[in-house]
Order: C-alpha cells, then sequence, then structure tokens
C-alpha cells in the first residue's frame, strides 16, 4: 500500500453532529477527540468545533467536528451548518425510542439539505445502559434532565431501541451504523474510522460543495483561502502525520 | 426541553442581521442570558443569503408587502431554458447574498474575529482585481494599478502623470499629518480637488474616486469623507499576502459571519429562536427590578432586562435607496480574475466600476455602479458561472442603468460566451446609518455593536469587565493542529 517513508496525504473533513438533545453527541466526541468522559455533563454543549486526525493505511483524515451548540433545540441550525460537510454523525438514545424518531426527521433533512454523497452513520449512545446492573442508580451525565435511569427493566437493561430495528433502518438508507458508549468509550474510534474509510477519494481532492463540478481536482480551495493569522509554515504541518 | 419563560433573560435581541449577531455573540460570551430570536425562518436580515428557491420565497413575500423594509420593487428574471446550452444549475448550487460586501484587511471586523476565535469556522477569500470602465477607450476595462510598483510599469499612463499620481498617492496615506493641504477644501469635491492640487487628468480623477466606492459622481465626493477610504484601499494592500487589500468570507459574505457569530453566540449559552418576533412588550416590575414582559410571535411569554429590537424606530428624511441586481452568468469570465502578482492567492471576487457618464450612449448614468464580480471559487454558483452583484444609487432609470452596465460588462470582456441567466432586481433602503448600504465593510456597525455592548455591560455596577471580543479558548477545544495530531 502506502510508503511508509513518503508523508501520507492528509485531508480535513467536516463532520456534523446531529440528534436530539442529551443523546450524548458532544460526550461522544469529547471520547473521539480527548479520550475522556465527563459525568453530568451540562446540556449547553462547551465546544462548538473540534478538530481530531485520523489514520488510515494510505491516507490521514483530519475530521473538523462540528457540534451543534444546542442549536437544534429550536429548530434554528443555520444552513452553514450542513452546508458542505462530507460526513454527518445522526446520534440517538437507545434507552429513548423518541430519540430515534429525532434522528429520522435529521438524516431525512441531510438527504435532502446536505451535499449529495455525504456519509451518514447512524450512531445508537449509551450501550453502557443496557448491561451495566450496577450503575442503575446512576443517572448518566450526558442526560441533563436525569431521563436516562427511568424505567430500566430489573435486570438493569434498559434498552429500548432493539439493535434490528435501527439496522434495518439504516441499511434500507445506506446509513453507517454502529451501537456505542460515550462513557465506556465502546466502538467511538470505529465510527470515526468507518467514516474516515466511506468517505469517498473523489471528494477529499479539489474544492468541495455544489461549486466544486468534477475534472477541477488541480485548482483546490487552499489555493483561494486568505489566512487571517499570519503566513504559515503549512508544510511542515502536513507532513506531521504522528 | 426546557421553555423560554423559565428564564430571567439579560437581553432579548431581535433580528439576525450582522449587527444584531455580532451583539449577541459579544454579550453572551461576556456571561450574559442572551434570547435571540428572529421573524424570518433564515438568519442573516438584510444581510441574508439564499438558494434560488430561497430567493423565490423571499421576492413573494417583498412583493406581497409594499411597505416592506429595507427591500422593495424586487422583480426576477430567468433565461428561459434553451437547448445544447448550459443554463441554471439546481437552486442549491447557487447562494446569493443580498449584502456582496467586501471587507478590507485593516477592518476591525477582521480583527476581532480572531480575537473572539470564530474566524476559524470562516473562509475568507481575497477580492483581486479592480477594474474601470471606460467607453471611450478601445480596451474598455482597464485594471486598476495595485500599488506603486504597478503604477510604475504601467504603461497607459505617461511619465508626467505618473509623477503626479505618485505625489498624490504619497500624501493620501498620510494626509492625517497633512491636513493644511485638504483642510481648506474638506468640504470641496474630490475631483476638482485631484485636479487643481494634484493636476490629475480626469482618466485619473475616475481611478482615484473608484477607490472610494462612493455612491456619488466624482465632483459632488467630499475630500474630507473620500481621503480616509482611499488611504484605507491603499494600506490595506499586502496586510494578508500580496496583490490584494481586501477579503470576502465565502459561502454568502456577511450572511455568514452572521450565522458563523450566532453559532457562536449559541456555545456562550445564547438560544436561538427562528420564526419567531416580538409581538407585544409591556413594562413590569419584578421584585423591584424593571423587566420587559415580551410576547413573543410564537404565542411564549418571556421576561426580558432588555430588548435590542432590529427597527430602531427612527423615520430619517433624506433616507438613501440603492437599486442592485443580482445576476448570474453562464462564463467564468476568467480574464477578470487573472493576477499578474506573484504570489497572490487565486482571487474570488473583482470589483468593476463603472464612472458616472461613463456608459455608451443613450444610457443616462448619473451616478457611478460597482459591480462585485464573485468566481464560483465563492461557492456562490456552480463552475463555469459568475455571480455579478451590481449596485447603483436609486434614481429614476437606475434599472436601467444597471442592466446597461452588466451588458456593458459582458462585451468588454475577453470571454464573450457569456450570456445572462438570472437577473434579480431590488432596491435596498438605508437602516439606521448610511453604513448599512456601504460596499465596503463599514467599521462604523462594529463600532456600534461596542457602543451597544458597553453600556449594556456596564449596566449592573457601572464598571466595566472584560474586553470586547477577547475570548479565551473553551474548554475542550483544539484547534491548533499541533495539539490534535495524537491520532488513534
Amino acid at each position: 500500500m502506502a510508503e511508509a517513508t513518503a508523508p501520507k496525504p492528509s485531508s480535513s473533513v467536516k463532520l456534523v453532529l446531529l440528534g436530539e438533545a442529551a443523546v450524548g453527541k458532544s460526550s461522544l466526541v469529547l471520547r473521539f477527540v480527548n479520550n475522556d468522559f465527563q459525568e453530568n455533563k451540562e446540556p449547553t454543549i462547551g465546544a462548538a468545533f473540534l478538530t481530531q486526525k485520523c489514520n488510515l493505511p494510505t491516507r490521514t483524515i483530519k475530521f473538523e467536528i462540528w457540534d451543534t451548540a444546542g442549536q437544534e433545540r429550536f429548530a434554528s441550525l443555520a444552513p452553514m451548518y450542513y452546508r458542505n460537510a462530507q460526513s454527518a454523525l445522526v446520534v440517538y438514545d437507545l434507552t429513548k425510542p423518541t430519540s430515534l424518531i429525532k434522528a429520522k426527521h435529521w438524516v431525512a433533512e441531510l438527504q435532502r439539505q446536505a451535499s449529495p454523497g455525504i456519509v451518514i452513520a447512524l450512531v445508537g449512545n449509551k450501550l453502557d445502559l443496557t448491561n451495566e446492573p450496577s450503575n442503575s442508580s446512576n443517572a448518566l451525565g450526558e442526560d441533563g434532565d436525569g431521563e436516562a435511569a427511568d424505567g430500566e427493566d430489573a435486570d438493569g437493561d434498559a434498552r429500548k431501541v432493539s439493535t434490528a430495528e435501527a439496522k434495518s433502518y439504516a441499511e434500507d438508507e445506506g446509513l453507517l451504523f454502529f451501537e456505542t458508549s460515550a462513557k465506556l468509550g465502546t466502538n467511538v474510534t470505529e465510527v470515526f474510522t468507518a467514516i474516515a474509510n466511506a468517505i469517498p477519494e473523489t471528494s477529499l481532492k479539489g474544492a468541495r460543495g455544489p461549486g466544486a463540478a468534477s475534472g477541477t481536482a488541480g485548482r483546490t480551495e487552499e489555493q483561494s483561502r486568505v489566512n487571517l493569522t499570519g503566513p504559515r509554515d503549512n508544510a511542515s504541518k502536513e507532513g506531521c502525520a504522528c | 426541553m426546557e421553555s423560554l419563560s423559565d428564564t430571567k433573560w439579560d437581553v432579548l435581541i431581535s433580528g439576525t442581521g450582522l449587527q444584531n449577531s455580532l451583539l449577541a455573540l459579544a454579550l453572551s460570551r461576556s456571561g450574559k442570558k442572551i434570547l435571540h430570536v428572529d421573524e424570518n425562518v433564515y438568519y442573516g436580515g438584510a444581510e441574508a443569503a439564499f438558494s434560488l428557491q430561497e430567493v423565490d420565497e423571499w421576492l413573494e413575500k417583498i412583493q406581497g408587502d409594499i411597505s416592506s423594509k429595507p427591500f422593495r420593487n424586487a422583480s426576477l428574471w430567468k433565461a428561459e431554458a434553451s437547448d445544447g446550452t448550459a443554463g441554471l444549475s439546481f437552486s442549491r448550487a447557487y447562494t446569493l447574498t443580498l449584502s456582496p460586501q467586501i471587507i478590507y484587511s485593516r477592518s476591525k471586523l477582521l480583527s476581532n474575529l480572531v480575537s473572539s476565535k470564530v474566524y476559524r469556522q470562516l473562509e475568507f477569500q481575497a477580492v483581486g482585481n479592480w477594474w474601470i470602465y471606460d467607453g471611450e477607450t478601445e480596451a474598455s476595462l482597464r485594471r486598476l494599478p495595485n500599488g506603486r510598483e504597478d503604477i510604475s510599469q504601467d504603461k497607459s499612463i505617461d511619465n508626467r502623470a505618473k509623477r503626479s499620481l505618485m505625489k498624490f498617492l504619497k500624501f493620501v496615506v498620510n494626509y492625517e499629518n497633512l491636513t493644511e493641504t485638504w483642510e481648506p477644501h474638506a468640504d470641496s469635491g474630490l475631483a476638482g480637488f485631484l485636479s487643481r492640487k494634484f493636476q490629475l487628468s480626469p482618466s485619473l480623477q475616475s481611478v482615484i474616486s473608484a477607490l472610494t466606492l462612493s455612491f456619488e459622481p466624482s465632483d459632488q465626493i467630499p475630500v474630507k469623507w473620500a481621503l480616509p477610504r482611499i488611504a484605507r484601499h491603499l494600506t490595506s494592500i499586502g496586510v494578508f499576502g500580496p496583490g490584494f487589500g481586501a477579503v470576502v468570507p465565502k459561502w454568502g459574505g456577511a450572511a455568514e459571519i452572521s450565522q458563523v457569530a450566532c453559532r457562536a453566540g449559541a456555545v456562550g449559552g445564547g438560544v436561538y429562536v427562528l420564526g419567531t418576533g416580538i409581538k407585544t412588550s409591556e413594562t413590569v416590575t419584578e421584585d423591584g427590578e424593571q423587566l420587559s414582559k415580551v410576547e413573543l410571535s410564537n404565542g411564549e411569554n418571556v421576561k426580558t432586562r432588555r430588548i435590542v429590537g432590529k427597527n430602531t424606530g427612527h423615520d430619517l428624511a433624506n433616507l438613501k435607496s440603492v437599486s442592485k441586481i443580482i445576476a448570474v452568468v453562464s462564463s467564468p469570465l476568467t480574464s477578470l480574475f487573472q493576477s499578474s502578482i506573484e504570489g497572490s492567492p487565486l482571487a474570488a471576487v473583482s470589483v468593476l466600476v463603472f464612472p458616472s457618464k461613463s456608459l455608451p450612449e443613450g444610457t443616462a448614468q448619473p451616478n457611478p455602479v460597482y459591480i462585485m464580480v464573485h468566481s464560483s471559487e465563492t461557492g456562490e454558483c456552480p463552475s463555469n458561472q459568475c455571480v455579478l452583484y451590481a449596485t447603483t444609487l436609486k434614481s429614476d432609470n437606475s434599472k436601467a442603468v444597471l442592466e446597461a452596465a452588466l451588458s456593458a460588462l459582458l462585451k468588454s470582456t475577453e470571454d464573450d460566451e457569456g450570456k445572462l441567466l438570472y437577473s434579480l432586481y431590488y432596491e435596498q433602503e438605508q437602516q439606521a446609518s448610511y453604513a448599512s448600504l456601504d460596499l465596503a465593510f463599514n467599521d462604523e456597525i462594529l463600532q456600534a455593536v461596542e457602543d451597544q455592548w458597553k453600556t449594556i455591560m456596564a449596566d449592573d455596577n457601572g464598571t466595566l469587565e472584560g474586553s470586547f471580543m477577547q475570548f479565551e479558548d473553551r474548554e475542550g477545544m483544539n484547534n491548533d493542529d499541533d495539539d490534535g495530531d495524537e491520532g488513534f
């Protein structure tokens, strides 16, 4: 595959996060970016824009992760939020069936509004609540309104959305599908690696978005970008794929 | 979902135009509880950007409301789909902005976007060449010299004129210290001043006047207003790289900044509700505190310490209006964007100036016309097309003038296959100040935001803490490439 000595090509990929409030969107990203989890995280989302690199055998993908900053609560997400996104993470809480309905709504919205060819991953989060009997008294921090523990079965399994149901929906819509636990770290990096692998090579070169038809690969967005914070040594940065 | 009425808001802001969006950002990141609403279902107010379908909806609204402000008399023309030629693409392939402002490199807006860290979510592109239309010469579009080195190499200017021009340029970048030269003429017209004091020819007078982006003809531009603008143009060149002095945000200009500011405001804890305006408000006293009780158009009642409305209310006399056309053309007009400056970025915007009375005979043209040409690099149209934003002061025949200027432009570029595919005409009235119509972002707007911010922040204790638009990175952010390199 790639020669070990040559620096791998590196591309930025915009990823947007969508899903009902308190399903753990920000927690998934925090786990991915900082390998960290905060219990009782405040519902107001802390960071709006994070980056993390993902090393594939033949290339490096730098995710630019856009958090919704809670703007989805009143249906006031800006168009710029979806625009140009090459990937989306649509999250639901597998203990909360209404959150899957909301997730389906976001998938439809993306299919209608986002760039054609966007890679969408459907993620059922809070997998830890399905098999953690000892955790029953611990309202999971991601869930600001404390509903996580409600209706928990006697055996500690709070799952309300079956894997089969969500998976078959994802297959019908052509989505990647995972069940994760941001708290335990289960499947989190796997989601992002799968997305990175699914991004078509063609959408990485050249400008993104509707203005970029095929065949203009030679002129990338970088040539027209103006840096407001002074000249940077891009070459040395790009070469550092550690 | 929490309800809006449970919170006692510090400030309720109505309208998500650029000014209000920047204010919401500044206040929310300074710890104020902000509820930001907009009666429109989109962000940006008078600075919004639209897909073709959204233009249709906007148009319907403007046409159905004769008292509509600040936009009026909108009408749309589309080329008939003809076989064989590429016409308009799909609706979302376009982002047409109502506010195609350029931002000079030295504008405080850019330093504020950097200090507040929100620039990271924006992408800026260069405003490259400036062209001036001269109906009397054969090559009817002349590229404006880009700095002094360029002038010395310009063969179209004779040596004597070059010396005069250099003398003026040397003066104008230092005009603040050379008051004796211009103060006696502060209120005179620019053209006469350039002619008397610097012996500049009418053609060079037009060139200098073009740099002011004034809506008035060159003999009516007051010297005291023109000099700072010319100086701004000249001193901005090279700040962010060779060959350009202004930038434009990708994907829809000021609309994009509004949206980013609102998003960042939401990160700071602000709550956003679109499609909702202020219906009524009354003053109530609660626990000895005066509050406004506001009924929103979505039926909710909220309480707030302050309201920042989008209608400043006062009906000023002599409100200026401009006429505008947004046109889509079936050619990339490549020749307009070519750069002669080594190392300059690929320009996404070119500025074309038609001085007053420069259009071919048959069109009475009292005022200059400006056309901002946006290439597909801006993300506003598909490749192989361009978006043209034409503006002139509103007059009896301003629509015909704009159309004549567009057609003169298409005739005089080398890319003669360019055809008009789409043309949206409208008129825009100034809002609180003239600055709202300015073709270059006017720092007065930012000053107004800072003044509002200071007033509100000083509310409680009379002393002001923190600095305007200076924010630290929030916890959990690792934007610097070097920090995020661990991978996995």
